[in-house]
């Protein structure tokens, strides 16, 4: 019985132990040319290969290591999120500097990590703000890229009936509702506009919930609604197959142009545009500023400074480009201002 | 829908005194709808609750409740729900409490997009069929012939689960277009789905009467067509598991001895029942249930996403407790989660959620003037107070916070758990770990 038990313990142990590497960080160290800069990058859950958000920030990376000459190491959480505070003390204690985190998750995080390396510089992509002196917030405006696509699908509704489908209720996602809904009014300011959430508050229940994003496209599809805005991480897994199971029915993506990145001919065609997030300027243009200056301000990204747009990949929009863009001068140019809440 | 599956199933809702483990016969036969019967009983049942949907419908003029749309998307979020409660069922009968099921059900989402995105739907199934059993094989070694604590074995299943996905991910993904640490490319071919001819289709009888818009006429028809479109042949598979189950446990010798492992198994051994395999059984099979669970959500949209279970396993677990560790009971839990999670997600606004109010109002107050008449004073008063509590809900406000809306499917869980539970009763042997000979 006794040896039974310890047997027991051994197994249970063995696979506490397997699941908490398996699901731990994957390091990959690179030595990227002989300079002295040592870039250290931590991704959000999902990690290289997302395709989106984490994808971006990787092809970032890529770009700093190829053409700064630097030192690059990249590490994922596991999936729970559990252990961001020690990929960013693994980081800072190796040397690295700057060291950019992917992620509003990282806020709090970083912000504790960075008061125990005060001399480290610490980068926070689509952060929260931070009064941590060595730590720079990078942020994007959301609502002027979600205007430009809110514009495209009042151009392109035939029904007057256009859909947003969230994560959640967060201040993120109610700046990518905000602009949508401008954009759209822009263009016509009797459209219907739908609004879905998957969860509530700042929950991270909606960010891969298929089956709730296929239901609630389904429904506003039915209801008459043509085209669907999804902000909601992974779950356009659900909202674009509901697009492609209805004759002439769209949806924009969002982070990433997920023309490139959804991988099936079947989800491509309904694809009209997507609001991309380009993180990867956002990333090279910080190392840059750090070389520059010797340390990165906080600030935010919106058309002007190229970290939001929109994507006409599919050529499904070359017909309004010409009057987007308008929108979009109008927007850098100042004449026309986006609010970043309704 | 219910309806056929709880009257297949010997045992449905969880009303009547719990049986004894050693009586596998069925209680004396008067036919079927004789009064007091349990097919005539559950009749009754849902023509009240049909009738009540249909009266809470017209008053709060929400066809979100009762529409085609929202019954196909009742039996999308139900089935990956009912099947993680069955596998819970089939392993706590015989004794093995299991809640590493959203553990075998994320493992049966991840075959289930390998396989489908190698070989299609049919390799979607046997990788999720595969993947899930592999599941309940580390659970069924660890609590059956090690004696681990079955929670402990079974949270350690779910933390494994979650970091073996994404290391899998990881390792075969790369560079495939769609594919990533995350998500699998889509189910090569797609799911191909068929409506019930004449009726759901074509001539389209149930359609034409649900745009009628009668009451209850609609209603029906439009009950009846949500769960006819959109079918897959796996879906008719999964439902009939649901009556073979109640079947195969209650009605056949094998199933008799599977349930003796749980309600006691020392003396299910002295009569020379071999324990250890029924387990090994039970949990096996349990795995396999989970990973079916897992396959269906991975062809309601076509594609493996991380995360895309959030936590159905441990829904199905309560919606196992809700159904008091039998088939039909676990069908009806399921449906009741997923039917305020579709009008949820359904319904633009709060308006279907405040509507749920109104008909959970018109049930209470049912029950409440049933338990009047029956002399069940405080009983009756207590749910009258409640229906009253729900009606001015439904009629005092005109919309709900997303928090609250979002929370709807667990409130009416935990309500009607509180509600239910006097009746509950577990296998007796259910979580003990069994060691042979030694009993006392």
């Amino acid at each position: 019985m006794r040896r039974v038990t310890r047997v027991a313990a051994l197994t249970t142990g063995v696979v506490l132990a397997l699941s908490a590497c398996s699901g731990g960080s994957d390091s990959s160290s690179d030595q990227g040319g002989s300079g002295e800069l040592k870039v250290g990058m931590a991704f959000d859950t999902g990690g290289r290969g997302d395709g989106t958000f984490n994808d971006l920030a990787a092809a970032g990376l890529d770009t700093v290591k190829k053409d700064l000459k630097a030192q690059v190491q990249e590490l994922s959480p596991d999936d729970q999120g559990s252990n961001r505070a020690d990929l960013l003390r693994q980081l800072a204690d190796d040397g690295h500097d700057p060291i950019i985190a992917v992620g509003f998750s990282y806020s709090e995080v970083t912000d504790t990590v960075a008061k125990e390396y005060p001399d480290v510089q610490f980068v926070v992509i689509d952060g929260s703000p931070s009064a941590v002196p060595n730590v720079a917030v990078k942020t994007f405006e959301e609502e002027q890229g979600s205007f430009l696509v809110g514009a495209v699908a009042a151009l392109k509704s035939k029904t007057a009936h256009i859909g947003f489908i969230g994560g959640n209720e967060s201040q993120l996602i109610n700046k990518f509702h905000a602009g949508y809904v401008q954009g759209a009014k822009a263009v016509n300011p009797k459209i219907v506009l739908d609004d879905k959430r998957l969860a509530p508050g700042n929950s991270d229940a909606g960010w891969g919930d298929t089956q709730g994003a296929k239901v609630a496209a389904t429904a506003m599809y039915q209801a008459g609604a043509d085209i669907i805005y999804t902000a909601a991480g992974g779950s356009w897994g659900g909202s674009f197959p509901a697009a492609a199971a209805a004759p002439s029915r769209w949806a924009i993506g969002v982070d990433a142009d997920q023309y490139n990145t959804v991988g099936d001919p079947k989800l491509q065609k309904i694809i009209l545009t997507s609001m991309v997030k380009r993180v990867d300027n956002v990333v090279v243009n910080s190392v840059k500023e750090f070389q520059e200056k010797g340390k990165i301000l906080t600030g935010s990204y919106g058309l002007k400074d190229k970290g939001v747009g929109f994507s006409v990949t599919g050529g499904f929009v070359e017909d309004i480009k010409s009057r987007i863009e308008g929108y979009e001068a109008k927007i850098i140019d100042g004449t026309l201002a986006v609010a970043s809440a309704l | 829908m219910s309806t056929s599956v709880g009257a297949a199933g010997p045992a449905p809702q969880g009303t009547g005194p719990a049986k004894s483990p050693g009586r596998s016969g069925p209680s004396p036969r008067r036919g079927p709808l004789a009064p007091g019967g349990r097919t005539r009983r559950l009749l009754v049942a849902t023509a009240l609750g049909l009738l009540a949907l249909s009266i809470a419908r017209v008053m709060a003029d929400e066809p979100v409740l009762t529409s085609s749309g929202t019954m196909t998307a009742v039996l999308g979020l139900s089935l990956p729900i009912a099947l993680a409660g069955l596998a819970g069922l089939v392993s706590e009968r015989a004794g093995v409490v299991n809640i590493g099921l959203e553990g075998m059900m994320i493992l049966g989402t991840w075959g289930a997009g390998y396989g489908g995105y190698q070989y299609g739907v049919w390799g979607a199934f046997l990788g999720a069929l595969l993947a899930g059993t592999f599941g309940g094989l580390l659970h069924a070694v660890a609590t059956v012939s090690f004696g681990v604590d079955h929670i402990v074995s079974g949270v350690a299943i779910n933390l494994l689960a979650a970091g073996a996905v994404r290391f899998l991910s990881e390792l075969l993904y790369k560079g495939v277009p769609g594919g990533g640490p995350t998500q699998s490319p889509t189910v090569r071919g797609g799911v191909s789905t068929f409506d019930l001819p004449v009726l759901s289709s074509g001539p389209d009888l149930l359609g034409r009467a649900e745009d009628t818009g009668l009451p209850v006429v609609a209603d029906l028809a439009g009950i009846l067509r949500g769960f006819t479109t959109d079918l897959t042949v796996f879906a008719v598979l999964g439902l009939a598991l649901f009556p073979f189950f109640a079947f195969f446990l209650w009605r056949t010798a094998l199933g008799l001895r599977w349930r003796a492992a749980g309600e006691n198994p020392y003396a299910a051994q002295s009569l020379g029942v071999d324990v250890y395999r029924m387990k090994y059984l039970a949990v096996l099979t349990s795995g396999a249930l989970s990973g079916l669970g897992g396959l269906f959500i991975v062809l309601f949209s076509g594609l493996y996403k991380e995360g895309q279970t959030g936590g159905r396993g441990f829904i199905g677990l309560a919606a196992m407790i809700f159904g008091n560790w039998r088939p039909g009971g676990v069908v009806g839990g399921s449906l009741l989660f997923g039917f305020s999670d579709a009008v949820r997600l359904r319904s633009s606004g709060s308006g279907g959620v405040l509507a749920l109010f109104l008909f959970a109002a018109i049930l209470l107050a049912a029950l409440a003037v049933r338990q009047l008449a029956r002399g069940h004073r405080l009983h009756g008063a207590a749910l009258a107070g409640i229906a009253t509590a729900a009606a001015l809900t439904w009629s005092g406000l005109d919309s709900l916070p997303n928090e609250v809306t979002t929370m709807t499917p667990y409130i009416v869980t935990l309500l009607v758990l509180v509600i239910s539970s006097q009746n509950l009763r577990m296998p007796t042997y259910d979580g003990v770990v069994y060691r042979r000979g030694e009993d006392h």
